[in-house]
């Protein structure tokens, strides 16, 4: 074989020209001939990394809620595409991946996120700079009120008041607030503060350990020290299992309350999940008609997924954000951002998983049906009452 | 003494047995054969996944502490067969030989873990009331566990035949070879050995912990400052080098926030390094 003719700058030359003109004509033959392209909605979460699980749920969700979606028509005569990206659980990865989703794949929506790091990460890349549509499906710790990203999760006075009313309901008056030390635990713990001394409680410690540490020793024995009547707790994984396993074993007598207790994490605590209070949108006993059908539903499709629909997972979350955002482009009758930017401050769902929402106009954030919930040994939960619509207190309704 | 101060001193000596445990492997592997191990978290790591294992398809943790350093220790074997002793002469290279293998190893039982994490139960779960505070027994097992493993290990390398032959291999293999002694597999039994003794420490350790896929990464830079600070060469500087950190960090923790006190800690460990860049032990060597 005459190696000698592949290296001729000539033939390479006619060969691009071929193949450029193949490309352009192919182009121009093709492109007017689709007739009601899909819309591609991007899906952005954590396959790999830290919370790998948690996007292997996420994932189920959309998959389940899109396939939902073009089943019952698509949206404004259109099916949807899911575009799935892995932000990896690594902010720089989350941002490369987001800006594809916007700048080549030019999806109409991007639904995604499992921290917050995440969401500043991405927020500019997809709502400021790109122009389009980002839903941020999770339970956090507030003030995120960017023009053209919405909130679906839970705000944290949606999840902090309650909790702490029914703590001090049962004669609970003095709380320790423990969590680890960055933003999250930091802003919802500050809730946590002013919502007990608004009630006439008092704080008896405060104090936050490194994301890393993992042995809380010291900060259990803290606590057993403070004799508190409550521990409100934000420690995040690895240390929520040896820390809350610490203080119970440890013989704190006082109640334990947070907000990441349900099906999805109460396993990697252990026994010692027993008793655990916190209020979420969701839980697996929540069995009015239309969540029982739908959460079932789920289970039978995706058993990948299985065990993995729980609100600390935000799987309501991601099927509400889909819904929401097509209820959006129906009302504005286009997928144009600016419309559907406009659309969405008051649009509402009357089924949804956990019961009806809507957007509470100006907040950016839901008015969402809460469930007051206490776990059990097997990490299973129970409902101790319904704590229906709750307003949030966001963006231009700041309390 | 109150029950806040009899758990103060109880925290103390808790933590410290801890990390001195989890650095004994270390002492070996790194201490005293001066291979930059980055995959010494993941041997305990390993250790922990072996104890999960046995506690979750047979029920019992006591047949997972007996097999972790076995299991680990054979994994130790094959590594410094196929891998580590070809960077003896190149540290660099081992650095990140080892970087990449605990990379592997530790992404690879993330692909694997259905949950973020998993609770371990330990062998004895009850406590005891000492003047008014609880106290875990199972904490109290890992601090005479780690007292009797220091010394024991302690007294087969400086009193018995084979602990002299380690020690001459390490410090002057050429002399050792010359001798009739087979350096090849006096470095891969250390190797090993090392290993098994961070698996071991893995299973000991889970139960107080969680199993996750950083559980051995989270702690290896804490590791890593306690060899340095007990200075490269022996066994006990490395084991005085974790109390060394352990003890002031637990004391700290009580009174400030854990997050200055480790900072702090961090911060004290480097100036120590500018003053005595060898070592607590060492001399002019």
């Amino acid at each position: 074989m005459n190696k000698n003719l592949f290296k001729k700058g000539s033939t390479r030359r006619i060969t691009a020209i071929v193949a450029s003109a193949v490309a352009l004509l192919s182009g121009l033959t093709f492109a007017p001939a689709q007739a009601a392209p899909t819309v591609k909605v991007g899906v952005l979460t954590d396959m790999t990394g830290a919370f790998g699980i948690v996007g292997k749920s996420n994932k189920a969700v959309a998959e389940f809620t899109i396939n939902e979606i073009n089943k019952s028509g698509g949206v404004l005569g259109r099916k949807l595409e899911m575009v799935l990206v892995d932000s990896a659980t690594d902010a720089a990865v989350a941002t490369r991946v987001a800006s594809r989703l916007v700048n080549q794949d030019k999806v109409a929506v991007v639904v995604g996120g499992v921290a917050s790091f995440t969401r500043v990460a991405i927020r500019d890349v997809i709502a400021k700079r790109g122009k389009t549509i980002y839903i941020w499906p999770a339970s956090y710790e507030g003030n995120e009120c960017s023009n053209n990203v919405w909130n679906t999760g839970s705000a944290p006075n949606q999840q902090v008041d309650p909790t702490v009313k029914y703590l001090l309901s049962q004669g609970k008056k003095t709380f320790y607030l423990a969590g680890s030390d960055y933003l999250y635990p930091r802003n919802i713990l500050s809730r946590v503060r002013q919502v007990v001394l608004a009630g006439g409680g008092s704080i008896v410690g405060e104090e936050y350990v490194p994301l890393d540490m993992t042995d809380p020793s010291n900060l259990v024995s803290k606590v057993l020290a403070s004799k508190a009547d409550a521990l409100f707790e934000v420690v995040v994984l690895p240390g929520t299992g040896p820390f809350i396993k610490g203080v119970v074993d440890g013989g704190f007598k006082g109640t334990i309350a947070g907000t990441l207790f349900d099906e999805g994490i109460n396993p990697i605590i252990g026994k010692q999940a027993e008793g655990l209070i916190g209020v979420q949108d969701f839980y697996l006993p929540v069995t009015d008609p239309f969540t029982k059908a739908t959460v079932a539903r789920f289970n039978k499709q995706h058993p990948e997924a299985a065990g993995l629909f729980s609100a600390t997972f935000n799987a309501p979350a991601w099927y509400r954000s889909i819904y929401l955002w097509k209820a959006a482009v129906e009302k504005a009758k286009s997928f144009d951002t600016a419309k559907v930017n406009k659309a969405m401050d008051s649009v509402s769902l009357k089924n949804s998983i956990g019961g009806p929402v809507s957007f509470a106009p100006g907040t950016k954030h839901l008015n969402l049906p809460m469930y007051l919930g206490k776990s059990n040994a097997d990490g299973s939960n129970t409902i101790i009452k319904s704590l229906g619509k709750i307003a949030p207190y966001e963006c231009a309704k700041k309390q | 003494m109150s029950p806040t101060m009899i758990r103060g001193i109880f925290d103390v000596l808790s933590l410290s047995s801890v990390l001195i445990l989890l650095v004994i492997g270390m002492a070996i592997i790194v201490g005293m054969m001066k291979v930059f191990n980055m995959c010494q978290g993941e041997l305990v790591l390993l250790g922990a996944v072996t104890a999960f294992l046995c506690g979750k398809y047979l029920g019992n943790l006591w047949i997972g502490l007996l097999l972790a350093p076995i299991v680990v220790g054979l994994f130790g074997l094959l590594l410094e067969r196929t891998i580590i002793h070809r960077f003896y002469v190149n540290p660099q290279g081992a650095l990140l030989a080892t970087f990449a293998i605990g990379l592997v190893m530790r992404e690879s039982l993330r692909t694997r873990m259905s949950t973020q994490s998993s609770p371990v139960d330990a062998p004895i779960q009850s406590s005891i009331t000492i003047g008014g505070a609880s106290l875990p027994i199972w904490r109290i097992v890992i601090m005479f566990v780690t007292l009797l493993l220091a010394l024991a290990i302690g007294f087969v390398l400086i009193k018995t035949n084979l602990g002299m032959k380690v020690r001459a291999t390490l410090d002057n293999p050429d002399l050792v070879s010359v001798s009739g002694i087979s350096t090849k597999w006096m470095y891969a039994g250390t190797y090993a050995f090392g290993s098994a003794l961070s698996g071991f420490a893995g299973a000991m350790i889970v139960p107080l912990q969680t199993l996750y896929p950083n559980l051995g990464y989270d702690n290896l830079i804490l590791m890593f400052i306690a060899v340095m600070i007990g200075g490269l060469g022996q066994f006990a500087g490395p084991l005085a080098g974790a109390a060394l950190i352990a003890v002031p960090g637990a004391i700290l923790g009580q009174f400030i926030s854990p997050v200055t006190g480790q900072i702090l800690v961090v911060f004290l460990a480097i100036i120590f390094m500018r003053f005595r860049p060898v070592g607590i032990f060492q001399g002019g060597r």
